[in-house]
C-alpha cells in the first residue's frame, strides 16, 4: 500500500434514547472532536457521511447534515452501508493522495425515533417475501442460528454463553447502551423467546447511535495525535441474498472479507496474530460464527472456547471486550462503534473493560439479512 | 450532552403512491403454476442447480437461468424455528400461540424454500422431517395459494 492511514480522533454517544436530534447528536459530536483536536472544520479535506434514509424517513439522508457536520462547501459524499465501508471509502480516498484527512460521520436513532427491523424488513423483495410475508430481521435470525447450531452440534447454552459474556462487559462498559445489573446464563435464559433459538436478551437491543471518526494521512497523523492507531488492512464481500441458497451456519463474505484486510496486514494466522476482535454480532449465535468464519477461533471448537472462557477479557482470543452489539447497535454507525471501542482499547483508553494485550485488532460490521455483506478492518498501534 | 426540551413530532412517511415493480419472469411462472397447484423452479443451464421460487440469473455462474422445471411438492425439512412473536410495521408483537416457519428441500431442488409448517405441535417439529405442500381450497395465481407443509 501507498502510504499510512491513521484513526486520530474519535467521539460517540450510544444510548437507548438520547433525547436529541439528528442535527444537535451531529453537531456536538463533530464540533466536539474539532474542539479537542483544536482544530476547525477546514483541517478536514473530505466528509463522507453515513446515515439510512428508511430509518431517517427522509430521502438522501444528510440534506441537513452539512451545516453541524462542517462539510458545508466542503467535499462530501455519503455511503448508505454500514459505517465500516464508510471508513474503508475514507482510508482509500487518503491513500489516493489527494486528501490529507477523511471525517466518517454516522447516526441511526433506532432506539428513539424508528423501529430498527424497518431497514431489513424493506430490504426484503417487494415482489415475493414482503409478499409472502413470513420473513424478518429476528427469524432469519433465528434460521441462521439453529442452522449454526445443528451443524456443529452445539447446544442452544451456547446462546446464553455468549449473550451473558457480552452483556457482563456491556454492563460495565459506561459508553454502552444496554447496561443491565446482574445479568448470567440463568438470566438471559429466563428472557422470552423471540423466535426459537432466540430469546430477547439474544438480540441486539434498540438503541440511538452516533459516531465520528477522523482518518489521516502519516504526516497529518504526527500532528494531530501521539496516539495514532492504524489501518493496517481492509476488505469487504458479499453473497448472495437468497437466503435458501446460502449455507446460513457458516459466513463465506466474512471469511473473505478477513482474507482480503489480512492480506494487506501481513497477517497470516488471524488466531495467532490478532490480539482482540470488535465483532458487529447482532444476535448471540453470530458471535461465535463470525469469529469460526473469520478464523479467530477454530471450527467446531466455540462452544468449548466459551465455557472456557478463551474469548473472554482474561482469554487468549477476547471477542467484544465491549460487551459488543448486544449493548448497542444501529443501522450503518454499528461497525463503527466497534471500530471506537477497539480504537481506545489500542490506545489503552478503554477504561473498566481495558486488555492487558491490546497491540493488534480485528474489526467487523455487516449489512442485510443474516450479514448478507460483511466489512473487516485489522488495526494497530 | 446539553439537555433541552425535545417533544416528538410523528409524521407519517407518506408511501401512500404505489410502486410499479415487475415481478419478472421468475416470479410469474411461481404464480401461474400456483394458479395449476404446481410449484416451478428455474435451472442454471452452467452449474445446473434447480431453485425455488424462480429466479432468471445465477449469482455463482453470472449467467442467465431461462429455463423452468415443474418441482416435486414433497420435501425434507432441514431448518424451522418456533416464532413466538410477530413484527407489525417495525414493532413486536406478542402471536396468539406459537407457530412454526420451516425451511424445505423439496425433493430434486438445491435451495431451501421458506415456508409454514402446519399440521403438527411445535414442539414435535423435527430437522429432517417430510412435508408436503397443501393448497388453499381455492388457488388463483396468489402468493398466497400454497398454504403451508404438513407432516407427509
Amino acid at each position: 500500500m501507498a502510504g499510512k492511514v491513521a484513526v486520530v480522533g474519535l467521539k460517540f454517544a450510544c444510548a437507548p434514547d438520547l433525547k436529541t436530534t439528528r442535527e444537535r447528536l451531529v453537531f456536538e459530536l463533530t464540533r466536539g472532536l474539532f474542539d479537542e483536536l483544536g482544530i476547525d472544520r477546514h483541517e478536514v479535506d473530505t466528509f463522507i457521511m453515513c446515515s439510512n434514509d428508511f430509518i431517517d424517513g427522509r430521502t438522501i439522508s444528510t440534506v441537513f447534515l452539512d451545516a453541524p457536520s462542517g462539510a458545508y462547501l466542503k467535499d462530501e459524499t455519503k455511503v448508505e452501508m454500514d459505517g465500516l465501508n464508510a471508513l474503508i471509502y475514507g482510508w482509500m480516498r487518503i491513500l489516493s493522495g489527494q486528501y490529507d484527512t477523511a471525517l466518517v460521520v454516522s447516526l441511526g436513532l433506532t432506539g428513539s425515533q424508528a423501529s430498527p427491523y424497518l431497514n431489513i424488513q424493506y430490504s426484503l423483495s417487494p415482489t415475493y417475501e414482503r409478499q409472502v410475508g413470513l420473513l424478518n430481521e429476528l427469524a432469519g435470525a433465528a434460521l441462521q442460528a439453529r442452522s449454526y447450531l445443528s451443524r456443529s452440534g452445539y447446544s442452544e447454552e451456547l446462546l446464553d454463553l455468549v449473550a451473558a459474556k457480552d452483556l457482563q462487559l456491556a454492563a460495565k462498559n459506561p459508553r454502552q447502551g444496554r447496561r443491565l445489573e446482574a445479568v448470567d446464563v440463568d438470566k438471559v435464559r429466563s428472557s422470552d423467546y423471540y423466535y426459537e433459538p432466540l430469546r430477547e436478551l439474544h438480540c441486539y437491543p434498540r438503541t440511538d447511535v452516533g459516531c465520528v471518526v477522523l482518518l489521516a494521512s502519516e504526516k497529518k497523523a504526527a500532528e494531530l495525535t501521539e496516539k495514532p492507531v492504524w489501518i493496517l488492512g481492509a476488505g469487504n464481500s458479499i453473497e448472495t441474498y437468497f437466503y435458501g441458497e446460502r449455507d446460513l451456519s457458516r459466513s463465506p463474505s466474512a471469511a473473505e472479507a478477513t482474507r482480503r484486510a489480512c492480506s494487506l496486514a501481513g497477517i497470516s494466522d488471524p488466531s495467532k496474530e490478532i490480539d482482540f476482535a470488535e465483532v458487529s454480532a447482532l444476535f448471540a449465535h453470530q458471535e461465535p460464527l463470525l469469529a469460526e468464519s473469520m478464523s479467530l477461533i477454530p471450527e467446531g471448537e466455540a462452544e468449548k472456547a466459551y465455557r472456557d472462557g478463551i474469548t473472554g477479557p482474561g482469554g487468549s482470543m477476547p471477542i467484544n471486550p465491549s460487551g459488543g452489539s448486544l449493548g448497542g447497535h444501529t443501522v450503518c454507525a454499528g461497525g463503527l462503534l466497534r471500530l471506537c471501542e477497539a480504537v481506545l482499547q489500542i490506545r489503552g483508553e478503554a477504561g473498566p473493560v481495558q486488555l492487558e494485550k491490546a497491540g493488534t485488532a480485528l474489526v467487523h460490521g455487516q449489512d442485510g439479512l443474516c450479514a448478507q455483506q460483511n466489512a473487516v478492518l485489522i488495526l494497530g498501534a | 450532552m446539553e439537555e433541552v426540551k425535545l417533544e416528538f413530532f410523528n409524521p407519517t412517511v407518506p408511501l401512500d403512491f404505489q410502486y410499479n415493480n415487475r415481478v419478472g419472469p421468475g416470479i410469474q411462472k411461481l404464480l401461474d403454476g400456483f394458479a395449476e397447484r404446481k410449484i416451478y423452479g428455474s435451472k442454471c443451464p452452467s452449474c445446473g442447480k434447480v431453485v425455488v421460487p424462480p429466479r432468471t440469473i445465477c449469482g455463482a455462474c453470472n449467467a442467465k437461468m431461462e429455463g423452468f422445471v415443474e418441482v416435486a411438492q414433497e420435501g425434507t425439512l432441514r431448518n424451522f424455528t418456533v416464532g413466538h412473536v410477530y413484527l407489525e410495521k417495525g414493532q413486536l408483537k406478542k402471536a396468539e400461540s406459537p407457530y412454526v416457519l420451516g425451511l424445505v428441500e423439496l425433493d430434486g431442488v438445491d435451495s431451501l424454500f421458506l415456508a409454514r409448517i402446519s399440521g403438527v405441535e411445535p414442539s414435535g417439529v423435527k430437522e429432517g422431517m417430510r412435508v408436503k405442500a397443501v393448497w388453499k381450497d381455492q388457488v388463483q395465481g396468489d402468493y398466497a395459494d400454497l398454504d403451508h407443509f404438513r407432516p407427509a
